[in-house]
């Protein structure tokens, strides 16, 4: 064992002297744990010392919570469902027996499943939020463009991951869920064709379920990171928040005791969703049964019906309109420059609210009119 | 690159590609998937090279309608000429000339049966075609055939059932007297509200037939050995079962049933009282199932309330449905299990047992004797009831799930309070 300055042996100084390990702990500021890189001159204990004691705004304080809750969450769905990988079978024979096996026979098989299921809903459900706040708050406004259009990508990717987690069990309610999915991105002028070139087609047979497979563990996931690394970069040049004007108190070190709080909660709240509210298990899927209430998942209800309700429409001109709103809600920052004059702002605020009222209205009467058929 | 030759490229380029397109299409087209009607094999199995039978040979040049239907038909393919049954010279040039020699036009109505079975009721002839030939003695016999004999020529004849010209065998699907086709076949007199007005016949049997269990079994392809009209009728001898026919007839199917019945008080009492044996409960066209908690209802059309009999039906009606309340019970807890999920296929065999026990009750019950419906009824809901236990007891015992969760909390809220105040620490030393 070496001395350290002092004196003292430490495990820490002999690794030290061979390798160096700030570099190695600075990756970290890659994930947004560490809100700049370490000097890597120096040693770990005194390069974290100082990068500790920085001020600075904690991020696992309301509202700002909604964010980092949402990465905590995607690890915890990458960490589970790299468990669940190592028995999931992803063929249209196989699939459902090895998800009844993980569910049933492997040991502590149904919690992860559960987890992996309540961490996704959770997931989509704050990045949703998380738009929400960014629009009310003004948080697209000259500058933040990149911050914008980054979080509502990663809600769009983050609902196309659900979506493809979805058939993976290949259940009846994930299996019709996917088809009543795919009979509205079908519907989509540009996007439906890409989608259907990427999963393989429009059938739900072994082939198709493989690259929904891959689609879900491997691409999806990595389109994730590269989003959330953008948005840790972008917030690192433009700072957290518009509204952060007053000087920080908290340390760094503080802010990681909170997001230890955080994380421990969440982990709580997690495994009581998952014990108290398990998702019931379906049987399997029936290609020639369709049950009564196969409707889209949640996202898609309000696209459906705006769709069916346009049906006097050329098809192609009724898919073209929830693209459109897509496409207006990513490029909001430049359609709403800020002009000054508060006339403008308010008027794209309303517009917000109307979209939202609109948006939960159609998905209410999707889901009971998917309902009655 | 010259322009010419990058042009040659392109329209390689576009030629491969619409190369491809049109091989998908084709191996579209030819997708097994991709059934035509053609694609039905046809039920008569005409010798490649087949000519009109002789004696048909001039006919079709007038009769060409006649013709095209007669092409379509078994008697075609067989070699039976048109002037079998209508006489007459088909090798003739005119038409005066074809319409001799014994030539029959029309037959009669009232002539028709006799006509055809001068082929069809000679065993010489038909046996080549394992045909039967009584089917001239029973039409006879028949409610048709009595009716036809007395003058009244609305009654069905041969052709009524099985076309005239275009008569196909009775295994083609576009036959009408094909199984699925007869009850429509039958109900072209017997569910015409003028015919039944005419004769007196209040119920519709054919609308009653598609509204029971056979019925709805039967044209559903769900059960293909259900009944048709024929099958308690008779075909060539329809004649309705008088009442102490009924269960004769009922019981070529159900057996077990038919047993239980004559042996029971029931038979005589029935017979004696002018009752329709099994259609007396269950109906006869609308021929309906009782099931457990309704049959005791049932009962009442002929007992009264206070009667010893009445409790004879409560008690067994009583022993079914406790049986049948108890599967059910048993099946939800399965389900339940089961979308937990836990193992069930064991206890979803065991219930498959139970069901079965109760179905065996219900030809004894026709019994009327408590004694020998018990033990059926006491199987079925043992079974279920001892399944229903042993899945509560697998259910109940994820308690610990529960307790593991509140283990978990305390060890997590154990873990934020030590975290809570070295925070409070670090806040306060920063500042």
């Amino acid at each position: 064992m070496e001395t350290n300055p002092e004196g003292k042996r430490s495990l820490l100084g002999w690794l030290e002297a061979r390798v160096n390990l700030t570099e190695i702990v600075s990756f970290l500021s890659v994930f947004g744990l560490l809100p700049a890189e370490l000097d890597s001159r120096k040693p770990l204990r005194e390069a974290l010392r100082e990068a500790m004691s920085q001020p600075l705004p904690s991020y696992a304080r309301w509202p700002r919570v909604l964010g980092i809750l949402s990465f905590l969450l995607f690890l915890f769905l990458v960490a589970t469902g790299t468990m669940l990988a190592f028995y999931y079978q992803p063929t249209a024979e196989q699939a459902y027996p090895s998800v009844t096996l993980i569910a049933r026979d492997v040991a502590f098989g149904t919690l992860i499943h559960q987890v992996h299921y309540w961490s996704a809903v959770l997931f989509l459900l704050f990045l949703g939020m998380r738009v929400v706040r960014f629009f009310f708050q003004g948080l697209y406004a000259r500058g933040r463009e990149i911050v914008w259009m980054v979080a509502v990508l990663t809600f769009v990717t983050a609902a196309i991951a659900d979506l493809t987690g979805r058939l993976l069990p290949y259940d009846a309610s994930g299996y019709w869920t996917t088809v009543r999915a795919r009979e509205v991105t079908d519907a989509l002028p540009v996007l439906g064709p890409i989608t259907s070139f990427l999963v393989g087609g429009s059938g739900l047979d072994s082939t198709v379920l493989t690259r929904y497979y891959v689609l879900h563990i491997a691409i999806f996931p990595i389109l994730l990171l590269v989003l959330f690394y953008f948005h840790f970069s972008s917030v690192r040049r433009v700072g957290m928040s518009r509204l952060d004007t007053a000087p920080a108190h908290r340390s760094l070190r503080v802010a990681m005791y909170d997001l230890l709080l955080l994380v421990i909660f969440m982990v709580g709240g997690l495994m009581t969703l998952a014990v108290l509210f398990p998702q019931p298990f379906d049987a399997m899927a029936d290609p020639f049964q369709t049950p009564p209430d196969a409707r889209p998942p949640w996202y898609l209800l309000a696209p459906l019906v705006l769709m069916e309700a346009l049906s006097f429409l050329p098809k192609f001109l009724r898919g073209l309109i929830p693209e459109a709103i897509l496409a207006a809600v990513i490029f909001l920052p430049f359609l709403d420059r800020e002009s000054g004059s508060g006339a403008r702002r308010r008027l794209f605020r309303n517009l917000g609210i109307a979209l939202l009222v609109i948006w939960g209205v159609l998905s209410w009467i999707g889901w009971f009119l998917e309902v009655r058929r | 690159m010259s322009g010419a030759r990058r042009w040659m490229i392109v329209v390689g380029f576009a030629l491969i590609v619409v190369g491809f397109a049109g091989a998908t299409d084709v191996a579209l087209a030819q997708a097994p998937g991709a059934q035509s009607e053609e694609s039905v094999p046809p039920s008569r199995v005409v010798p490649a090279g087949a000519k009109p039978a002789k004696g048909s040979a001039m006919c079709g040049v007038c009769h060409s309608d006649i013709r095209v239907k007669y092409e379509k038909g078994i008697h075609r393919s067989e070699g039976v000429p048109c002037t079998s049954c209508h006489g007459g010279n088909a090798n003739a040039l005119t038409v005066e000339g074809a319409h001799r020699d014994g030539f029959r036009g029309k037959p009669a109505r009232r002539s028709i049966p006799a006509l055809c079975a001068s082929c069809h009721a000679d065993v010489a002839r038909m046996r080549f075609y394992n045909l039967p030939s009584d089917q001239y003695a029973l039409y006879q016999l028949s409610h048709h055939g009595m009716k036809l004999a007395k003058g009244d020529e609305s009654v069905a004849v041969c052709i009524d059932c099985h076309g005239v010209h275009e008569i196909r065998k009775p295994e083609d699907p576009k036959s009408h007297v094909f199984g699925r086709n007869i009850p429509a076949t039958c109900g072209k007199c017997h569910g015409d509200p003028a015919f039944r007005k005419r004769h007196g016949m209040k119920e519709d049997p054919v609308k009653d037939y598609e509204e029971g269990v056979h019925g709805k079994a039967y044209l559903s392809g769900e059960d293909p050995s259900a009944p048709e009209c024929t099958r308690c009728h008779g075909s060539h001898g329809a004649t309705p079962p008088g009442v102490g026919d009924v269960e004769r007839v009922c019981g070529q199917c159900h057996l077990k049933t038919r047993n239980y019945f004559i042996a029971s008080p029931h038979k005589e009492a029935m017979d004696a009282a002018g009752q329709p044996e099994c259609a007396a409960c269950h109906n006869s066209h609308k021929t309906l199932a009782l099931p457990p908690e309704k049959f005791a209802e049932s009962c009442l059309a002929c007992h009264d309330k206070g009667d010893k009999e009445y409790q004879v039906a409560l008690t067994l009606s009583r022993m079914k449905n406790d049986a049948s309340s108890e599967i059910a019970k048993a099946e939800k807890l399965v389900a339940e299990a089961a979308a937990i999920p836990l193992y069930v296929d064991d206890y979803r065999s065991r219930l498959q047992d139970a069901r079965t026990a109760l179905l065996e009750a219900a030809p004894v019950t026709h019994s009327l004797d408590s004694t020998l419906v018990e033990p059926h009824t006491r199987r079925a809901r043992s079974i279920a009831a001892r399944v229903s236990q042993e899945v509560h007891e697998k259910v109940s015992s994820r308690w610990w799930h529960k307790v593991g969760l509140g283990l978990f909390w305390f060890y997590l809220l154990l873990t934020a309070t030590i975290i809570t105040r070295a925070r409070r620490r670090a806040a306060g030393r920063a500042r």
